[in-house]
């Protein structure tokens, strides 16, 4: 798999901006990292992961391993970045197979890692069932096996954790971590800041704005999550859960 | 249901069988019936009475009703795949009344005897208004409601056209034959010419047939494809291209025949699955045996038009698959 060249941000956003859902915001992930991006229901989370990932127009600059995306062929981004929307809605019954199969489209269809992917996500006695007939999580996992299918360097994860029930999430907390030490960038939207806590990276987002960008504990300060949450945030020990 | 392996092996090549068999039946039947060994000799010219019956009627007939149902049926999976919904179709979308309401008025206007090219060109014209007039109603998301309720104003604008032309410039007692023609469709009277302007429909097919793979890419979300590396925007604009020419083409030459771009992908995908490498070749053939069996059937019935058959057996199916849809 393509780790990103070294030396250069995986990703890097300058002055991006959406009419009324983003404002000039400017951050960079390097590569190797898991980042984390949070903030309030409608502060942009979706908007910014969609412009990261290509998908949407706006003013500012998109660089993926230092080019331009505008210099990238649009097959070779397939390659490139993977990601996965937030919500999991199929109009059509294709095969979990299949569907996971489509992360191989850029490379012309070429079903390797297929198979590693339906066991990474838990979909192997899943893999033959339509995805319209699954639940919401078991969708979820489905696109993110995709994602992984496709072995992009840049993978950007709309909310993936919201859907699943803990043991499926804690995998899919490991298989960042697998991410990470394979020297690929993951770039995340979650709502749970215990997990945020825990990631190389934390972005902040707040009415479209980059409120804070650094290490979790250093930027989930109590003082900034009341100012963007509204919420009273302590340290303290509480029921912890792990796979064994 | 989830569809079989085997089922999807032999799907294309009994289809092939079926549509042979009905070949045989259509050439046959009628107010004199042919059968194989006459069908054989007249299609030589070794039996002059079964040569002029076939080369003069029955074969023209016969190839029309295939590029129409073929032409309908591709169409209608474009479509599904387009507006990621499995009930979009040229008919309930109003793009069969736009390529009516454009051939009539070129009729009315008196521009078809200018060239044989005009009608399908008027009829091109029309149909892409139409898609255009969709495109803007059903904008983002394209919900069931919005698109099926774009189609039920467009059907009635575009019928009124159609009707209203057909009123000013026909005499009183062909009038009504001629609004039911393009209102409800039919096969009567179909010469090699009406052949001969849906023939791109096979070119049209043609085109269609490498796009099956990055379609499945795009039935399941536009973005989701893009980020997968499909050039959605190339793709999309080939497909509303290609889908608003096949139903244009097969409108110019037969009317509105309506449900076949409906129940026909339907039907197929039922049986072998939702993947358009495999659908766009037997929709083709699908949609070509079901518009065949329906002139058939409204023959044996004593002349009904086939557009008639095609909606009485559509229609219910239609209703059916909105009910397992809620």
């Amino acid at each position: 798999m393509d780790a990103a060249t070294p030396g250069l941000n995986a990703l890097e956003l300058k002055g991006v901006s959406v009419p009324d859902r983003l404002h000039a915001v400017s951050l960079a992930l390097a590569p190797g990292t898991v980042v984390g991006l949070v903030g309030p229901n409608g502060s942009g989370k979706s908007t910014l992961l969609q412009i990261a990932a290509g998908l949407l127009p706006g003013a500012g600059e998109v660089r993926w391993s230092g080019r331009s995306l505008g210099e990238i062929p649009v097959i070779d981004r397939g390659r490139s970045a993977a990601w996965v929307p937030q919500e999991a809605l199929f109009e059509f019954g294709f095969t979990v197979r299949s569907v996971v199969a489509q992360g191989r489209y850029a490379h012309g269809d070429d079903e390797r890692g297929v198979e590693e992917a339906l066991g990474r996500l838990d979909l192997m006695n899943l893999a033959d069932r339509p995805v319209n007939r699954l639940s919401g999580g078991e969708r979820h996992r489905v696109l993110l096996a995709r994602a992984l299918a496709t072995e992009a360097p840049l993978q950007l994860w709309d909310e993936p954790l919201a859907a699943l029930d803990v043991r499926h999430a804690l995998e899919v907390l490991v298989l960042a971590g697998e991410i990470k030490r394979a020297g690929r960038t993951l770039f995340l939207s979650l709502h749970d800041l215990r997990i945020a806590h825990c990631l190389d990276m934390v972005i902040v987002l707040h009415e479209g704005r980059l409120r804070a960008a650094g290490p979790p504990t250093t930027v989930l300060t109590p003082a900034l999550l009341r100012e963007v949450f509204g919420v009273q945030a302590e340290i303290a020990p509480s029921l912890v859960v792990k796979l064994p | 249901m989830t569809p079989s392996p085997w089922v999807s092996r032999v799907a294309l090549p009994v289809a092939l069988l079926l549509l042979a068999g009905l070949m045989i039946a259509s050439l046959g039947v009628g107010d004199l019936w042919l059968g194989p060994a006459r069908i054989w000799a007249g299609l030589w010219h070794h039996d002059e009475l079964a040569a002029t019956i076939l080369w003069q009627i029955r074969l023209p007939r016969l190839l029309v009703a295939m590029l129409v149902g073929a032409g309908l049926s591709a169409s209608g999976l474009v479509m599904q795949a387009y507006f990621r919904n499995s009930l979009a179709s040229p008919g309930l979308l109003g793009v069969s009344s736009g390529g009516a309401a454009g051939a009539v008025v070129a009729i009315g206007a008196g521009w078809v005897s200018h060239s044989i090219l005009v009608l399908p060109a008027a009829a091109i014209a029309g149909a892409l208004l139409a898609t255009g007039a969709v495109l803007i109603l059903a904008q983002r998301g394209a919900s069931t409601e919005r698109l099926l309720l774009a189609g039920v104003a467009l059907n009635a604008l575009l019928g009124a056209v159609t009707s209203y032309v057909l009123s000013n410039f026909t005499l009183s007692y062909e009038r009504n034959a001629q609004i039911l023609f393009w209102l409800l469709g039919g096969l009567e009277d179909r010469t090699w010419e009406h052949a001969a302007i849906a023939l791109p429909i096979v070119a049209a097919a043609a085109l269609l047939w490498p796009l099956g793979r990055p379609m499945d890419l795009l039935s399941l979300g536009a973005l989701e494809a893009q980020s997968l590396g499909v050039d959605v925007r190339r793709l999309r604009r080939w497909l509303l291209v290609l889908a608003t020419v096949l139903t244009a083409l097969a409108t110019a030459v037969a009317g509105t025949v309506g449900f076949v771009g409906l129940i026909v992908p339907h039907i197929l995908r039922l049986l072998v699955g939702p993947e358009h490498r495999r659908l766009v070749p037997l929709s083709l053939v699908g949609g070509a045996v079901f518009v065949v069996a329906c002139d058939l059937l409204g023959r044996a019935a004593g002349g009904l038009r086939v557009g008639i058959v095609t909606s009485l057996v559509g229609g219910p199916f239609f209703l059916w698959m909105l009910r397992r849809q809620a």
